[in-house]
């Protein structure tokens, strides 16, 4: 019973034998085979179903699910309720009609889980009521009963729940008697109370985040520690169970894809909460104690650092960052929250932001955010350039080059804005009252963000606090590069024309092996504090953030720009031209703001130096880099010291969010080899951590080639 | 004042504590039979070549103002004793296949690149001066250590040893660390297999003892060549006499330099029957634990 490490002396052990032998059956794929034996709750025999409005089907799906879902006691358990229906793995609500499942559901969320700590379920349902009594149109009261239609299957799952446990898990019988309908009074209380309010959403098929799990349990455990209730220990096996239900979708045979554990349910520790006090507690030590434990990948941690952040809590990240996996992420917190107010966001929303998905950060509980990629690269090759195009662009010099480039850039960051204000607003700019365009229905989701029951408007239509809508720029350092390889190779050195060279780029370097060798190994690209390209990166991003930064406050949605690939590197390759800095048609390119691949040749901290540099405040949404570590350079005390300086020197150099993985490729290639010896060896992949034997061929290629910086 | 530097590492966590940036320079007193370092030596050829990257393009040939590099029929040949290290040839050679072992450059240049990373050397990290023999250069040496110092940045010197006796009070002052190659204890077999006895450089350990310097000494443990209990009682003794010891390195031997001397153009000098078992490791580090040493070994093998 190993859970893997890519450090020989492996994890520690803290937890008890149960428990850790629950970890090891779920991380096996015990419970996510279970749950596909039942992957919908057919809603075909209930009469009129086809000829109801989508928001009365919904009702219908919710109820039934809360009604005949699979009811699961584990016998390790500490807190209970689960998500037993397979076809929420998929991205759905699972309840079919014909076969089929009816409705997509929500993610790159984090739900107001917090607000059911505070007043209980009961206290929705008050806001409900009360909501329901002030002045509505029609469509919102509906969707207000509706939101009451969900709390009543609520209630008749937390029903079945403490009918299953009454004489099988008395101990968990107590627990749900009070929560979550109740506020919870213990940590243990409140422990289960937030798990099965999770539990409940995802079984619901949503993949929901948790948010700051230390700043919403910590007061709790405190009070239990000085009252002498609970022990630390104690307290560890009751949360390990939340973390262990947590891998509950995972499955012994996922088809291969991007990688099984990313179902978003993020965790943002540490940090300072609204009034600026820090939150960092004894919940957050347990938290990074069962992950360095267990290896759970299935839920993304990012810890929020800054220059104040306490050595221990620094020492505790790198010892569980060493041991592979790149669960734990660091957020560079005074720039986060700087960043937050300049989009607007007062000082305490901004103070307390946790993120979705991966790691755009929003403020919990009160957003609804989404995002949409967009190449850089292929903008510069198919649109400024014109290389597809049998007669491509020409340019004098570099300045004639870039003005017309960020043209083309501003010109696509604008149709995307036009774009979605066309789709997602009714209502003309600057019309009141706003008009949103019905979307999706999501009364659960709603229920539990902030702003929907007061208004009565739906997650996806104005409802919560905060509506964003974030571009994110991909393949920013390749256009970087590529810009410096034409500006050093045609305008500067003069190795070859500019109409030569951009024929020889066109025919995917045909003939040309020694120039593309030159623009491959002659120059230092981004990654290698070198300051002639990394300006080309940060002028990018500042016209870029113009843009952006131009609809704040003209609108009802927030415009923050990002960056990302969240691997789409991969499915770009094709779509891209040869790339001037020496890469032919099809090489897979930069992830996220990481250096082209092989680029990198002068260690993690000049990365980082060059990432550094960018105009990262005016990136709202976030800007990611990732890093990767050999063992040999992480291990023994100095290998934890590496790591605390690395994270130091990001947070003096101003970076936003910085993904650190350890890992050896020749490991890797053993578990291509011998998945079935591998099955709990986990690897970051980009916004997420994935187990690496449920990773198709080319993603595990991918993250194989990456750069790891070692030493010599 | 130029140093012949063969590279800038940064983000060393093996060359001293915390994170580090290792200034290698070129130039040793020394021949180990066992170097990992060859291009360090002071009869190091100017150019690394690497086969696997040349595509017999001719761009070395066409700017040699020598004839020292003839490339046939797409087959490069080198000769060495034609080649003044002038540098064309790196800088026309297109897919970075030929490369200089070394590169001049100024104390100004060299202390900029260190503090680079001066953000994350924290407390515990800074740079380290290794080689070659870093001291071999006493006064370029002396020079950077003494303006590292003066910018706060923590010292480390990576040292054989050998320097002249009269310079260890200037060292101590200026070194926060000495990361000591103490190579074998046997004086005979010292000078046999690294060209020079060890008594001088016993007595500037001591002398920069006396002084109050930090030192850990790093022990390459090499099978059949110094790996024999009297070596180990040697280490254990040794340290035992230091005042200011703070700890020992076991570092096993390694072929690596072997693919180095491939590009240096010279044939290949590892033997891998020098390599120690992890079983032979563990039990030289339960051995000098067992004598109060503090000794390291690493989890890797």
């Amino acid at each position: 019973m190993e859970f893997y490490s890519v450090l020989p002396a492996g994890r520690p052990v803290r937890l008890c034998e149960a428990t850790r032998r629950f970890a090891y059956e779920s991380l096996q794929g015990k419970y996510g085979d279970a749950a596909m034996e039942t992957p919908y709750i057919p809603l075909d025999s209930i009469p009129g179903f086809a000829a109801m409005t989508d928001l009365e089907k919904y009702d219908c799906a919710i109820d039934a699910i809360a009604r005949k879902a699979p009811v699961r006691l584990c016998e390790q358990e500490k807190v209970c309720g689960a998500a037993t229906l397979g076809g929420a793995i998929g991205h759905v609500v699972p309840a079919s009609f014909g076969g089929q499942p009816i409705f997509q559901s929500v993610s790159h969320v984090t739900l107001g889980f917090d607000r059911v700590l505070r007043e209980g379920v009961t206290g929705l349902r008050r806001a409900v009521e009360t909501s329901l009594c002030a002045e509505h149109t029609p469509e919102e009261k509906r969707l207000l009963e509706s939101m009451n239609r969900c709390l009543d299957a609520f209630t008749v799952w937390h029903g079945r729940y403490l009918d299953a446990t009454k004489t099988a898990r008395p101990d968990l019988h107590a627990l749900l008697e009070r929560v979550p309908m109740e506020p919870p009074r213990t940590f243990h209380e409140a422990v289960q109370s937030l798990w099965f309010l999770f539990a409940f959403t995802r079984l619901c098929g949503n993949w929901s985040g948790i948010g700051r799990i230390d700043w919403m349990l910590g007061r709790f455990l405190r009070q239990d520690l000085e009252s002498g209730r609970l022990t630390l220990n104690e307290a560890r096996e009751i949360l390990a169970s939340f973390f262990i239900k947590g891998c509950e979708w995972i499955r012994s045979n996922t088809p291969p894809g991007t990688g099984d554990a990313q179902h978003y349910q993020n965790i943002v520790l540490s940090g300072i909460d609204a009034d600026g006090k820090d939150v960092t507690c004894e919940v957050t030590y347990l938290v990074l104690d069962i992950v360095e434990e267990l290896g759970i990948s299935d839920f993304p941690i990012a810890v929020r650092v800054s220059p104040d952040t306490d050595a221990r809590l620094l020492q505790k990240i790198a010892e569980v960052v060493r041991h592979g996996g790149g669960v734990v992420a660091v957020y560079n917190e005074p720039l986060v929250i700087d960043s937050m107010l300049r989009q607007g966001y007062s000082l305490k929303e901004a103070r307390s932001f946790a993120n979705d998905g991966c790691w755009e950060v929003q403020v919990p509980g009160k957003t609804y955010f989404i995002y949409e990629p967009f190449d850089s690269l292929a903008i510069l090759q198919k649109q400024t350039l014109k290389l597809e195009c049998d007669h491509p662009a020409h340019f004098d010099n570099f300045e004639a080059l870039y003005r017309q480039y960020k043209a083309d850039l501003q010109q696509k960051v604008e149709s995307i804005w036009q774009a979605q204000m066309n789709w997602r607003l009714l209502s003309k700019p600057g019309e009141t009252p706003v008009r949103w365009r019905p979307m999706l229905v999501c009364p659960l989701v709603s229920l539990l963000t902030e702003g929907c029951i007061e208004t009565g408007r739906s997650y996806y239509e104005g409802g919560p606090v905060y509506t964003v809508f974030s571009p994110h720029i991909g393949g920013l350092p390749d256009t970087a590069n590529c810009l410096y390889a034409i500006q050093k190779i045609v305008f500067e050195d003069k190795k070859c024309d500019f109409d030569t060279f951009l024929q020889i780029l066109k025919s995917d370097w045909k003939d040309n092996e020694a120039l593309r060798q030159f623009a491959l190994s002659h120059y230092d690209y981004f990654g290698n504090d070198n300051d002639e390209v990394d300006a080309i990166a940060s002028r990018i991003l500042s016209d870029f953030a113009d843009v952006t930064e131009s609809k704040y406050g003209k609108s009802p949605v927030l415009f923050p720009a990002g960056v990302s690939t969240f691997g789409r590197q991969i499915e770009w390759r094709n779509l891209r031209t040869a790339s001037a800095h020496g890469h032919r048609r099809g090489d897979i390119l930069s992830g996220n703001f990481s250096p082209t691949p092989d680029s990198d040749h002068s260690g993690a901290t000049a990365i980082i130096r060059s990432y550094c540099k960018a105009p990262l405040l005016r990136m709202g949404s976030g800007a990611a880099l990732d890093i990767k570590l050999f063992p040999t350079t992480v291990e023994g005390e100095n290998g934890l010291c590496a790591i605390e300086s690395l994270v130091r020197g990001f947070v003096a150099l101003g970076g936003f969010f910085m993904q650190i993985d350890v890992m050896d490729a020749e490991v890797l290639r053993q578990a291509q080899l011998h998945p079935e010896a591998y099955k709990t060896l986990a690897v970051r992949v980009s916004g997420w951590s994935a187990r690496f034997v449920t990773l198709d061929r080319e993603w595990q290629e991918m993250i194989i080639e990456r750069t790891s910086q070692g030493v010599n | 004042m130029r140093l012949p530097v063969t590279n800038i590492q940064y983000m060393s966590t093996h060359d001293g504590p915390g994170l580090r940036t290792t200034v290698f320079l070129q130039g040793c007193p020394l021949h180990c039979i066992w170097c990992h370092n060859p291009e360090t030596s002071n009869d190091a050829p100017p150019l690394f070549f690497t086969q696997s990257l040349c595509i017999g393009c001719g761009a070395c040939a066409a700017v040699c103002p020598r004839g020292a590099q003839i490339v046939r029929e797409t087959m490069r040949q080198y000769d060495a004793a034609a080649c003044n290290g002038c540098g064309a040839c790196v800088s026309a050679c297109p897919t970075g296949a030929l490369e200089a072992t070394a590169k001049e450059m100024t104390i100004e240049e060299i202390i900029a690149l260190v503090e680079r990373d001066r953000p994350f050397y924290g407390k515990a990290g800074g740079v380290t001066l290794s080689g070659g023999e870093p001291l071999y250069h006493l006064d370029g040496a002396m020079a950077l250590l003494k303006a590292f110092k003066a910018k706060g940045i923590s010292t480390a010197v990576e040292t054989c040893g050998v320097f002249p006796n009269s310079a260890a009070e200037a060292l101590a002052e200026l070194v926060d660390l000495f990361l000591w190659d103490y190579k074998d204890t046997d004086p005979a077999r010292h000078k046999k297999n690294t060209g020079s006895d060890n008594r001088g450089i016993l007595r500037n350990l001591f002398t920069l003892d006396q002084m109050g310097a930090k030192i850990r000494l790093r022990c390459i443990l090499i099978e059949g060549v110094n790996f024999d209990e009297t070596h180990l009682c040697g280490i254990a003794d040794t340290y035992g006499r230091l005042r200011h010891g703070v700890g020992v390195d076991l570092l096993p031997y390694h072929t690596l330099g072997d693919a180095k001397l491939t590009r240096l153009g010279r044939p290949p000098a590892g033997n891998r029957d020098w390599i120690p078992t992890r079983q032979r490791l563990l039990w030289a580090q339960r051995f000098l634990l067992s004598r109060g040493v503090p000794a390291n070994l690493s989890e890797f093998g």
